[in-house]
């Protein structure tokens, strides 16, 4: 198996799909703009709910540490202490 | 909002970063690759999971299109990430030749909720994520032994607590929320049948149209 073409290749295909939309440069349509500015929010609730529950049986313990989460996140708008938080309630449960 | 001040944002994120370089780089030795190999992958690819599931591949001997073709479609959700960003932040070309080549996930959520306005304050994000996944892989390949499970030490929580920690502040009005409730229902349910990216990218993109409907 030739290691470098295939790393090479998919080199290409990453930075291909990194610099597309960077390179996109029109001018949009009202509708595509505000389709634009609810794409954070879609995609970051797309990247949290596969991974919420994890594959080891502990997704009760992940939801509610994942809550504790969110309320810290909604008071406080702070990504490490909302981390932290979240992280020190899932090891603590895990112990009980 | 400069360079540093990206930089520093992106470090509460290291923490589940590490691990999964670590893993990363011991499932490639493995895999049966050099240490040259796993590194070159960190440094030239730079994309978590389509490196974890090429090294997989590459282990079972599986051909090259297959390989290519996998991490095209794991990786071509940054399409969106790119549109996202390019709107926001002014760049020149160059800045947008490097900051595309180190876009990821994390570079792109930690600049856009913080209301990135500076191309160095993304640049910050994503050269601190670079680092520290290129630092990690290297000690990883060169000390292998024992695949660390992100899992079990439960550092893979990290990854969907951060994102939750980037959301709750964007959601200001109703339709805010039911758009990250479809988009999250929509890829809890694709993520059972398919690969990593392709759910974020599928339910981004109805999540994002659903919200431009609503809002009409």
């Amino acid at each position: 198996m030739s290691f470098w073409p295939i790393c090479l290749a998919m080199l290409a295909v990453t930075f291909g799909s990194r610099l597309t939309g960077l390179l996109v440069r029109m001018r949009l349509p009202p509708f595509w703009l505000r389709f634009l500015h609810f794409v954070p929010i879609a995609v970051f609730a797309a990247l949290i709910t596969p991974s919420l529950e994890g594959s080891r049986g502990e997704g009760g313990i992940r939801f509610a540490a994942a809550g504790l989460a969110g309320v810290v996140a909604w008071r406080t708008r702070h990504l490490a202490l909302t981390i932290a938080v979240g992280l020190a309630a899932f090891w603590l449960l895990r112990l009980l | 909002m400069r360079f540093r001040h990206g930089f520093r944002a992106m470090m509460p994120l290291w923490l589940g970063v590490a691990p999964f370089a670590l893993a990363y780089a011991v499932l490639a030795r493995d895999a049966g690759l050099s240490i040259v190999e796993t590194q070159a992958l960190s440094l030239l690819v730079f994309a978590g999971s389509a490196q974890v599931s090429a090294v997989g591949l590459f282990g079972r001997g599986v051909g090259g299109l297959e390989i290519v073709l996998t991490t095209f479609l794991l990786n071509v959700r940054h399409v969106l990430y790119g549109m996202s960003l390019g709107r926001v932040v002014p760049m020149t070309k160059r800045e947008r030749l490097i900051g595309a080549y180190l876009l990821t996930d994390e570079a792109y959520g930690v600049s856009v909720a913080r209301g990135a306005r500076s191309f160095p304050f993304v640049l910050g994000t994503e050269v601190s994520l670079f680092l520290v996944w290129n630092v990690t892989t290297l000690v990883g390949a060169l000390v292998g032994g024992v695949i660390p499970d992100p899992e079990r030490l439960g550092v893979d929580f990290v990854f969907p607590v951060a994102f939750l920690a980037l959301l709750v502040p964007l959601l200001r009005l109703k339709v805010d929320v039911a758009v990250a409730l479809v988009a999250g229902v929509a890829a809890w349910l694709l993520a059972k049948w398919l690969p990593g990216g392709v759910p974020v990218l599928g339910a981004g993109v109805s999540g994002a149209f659903l919200g431009a409907w609503l809002t009409r």
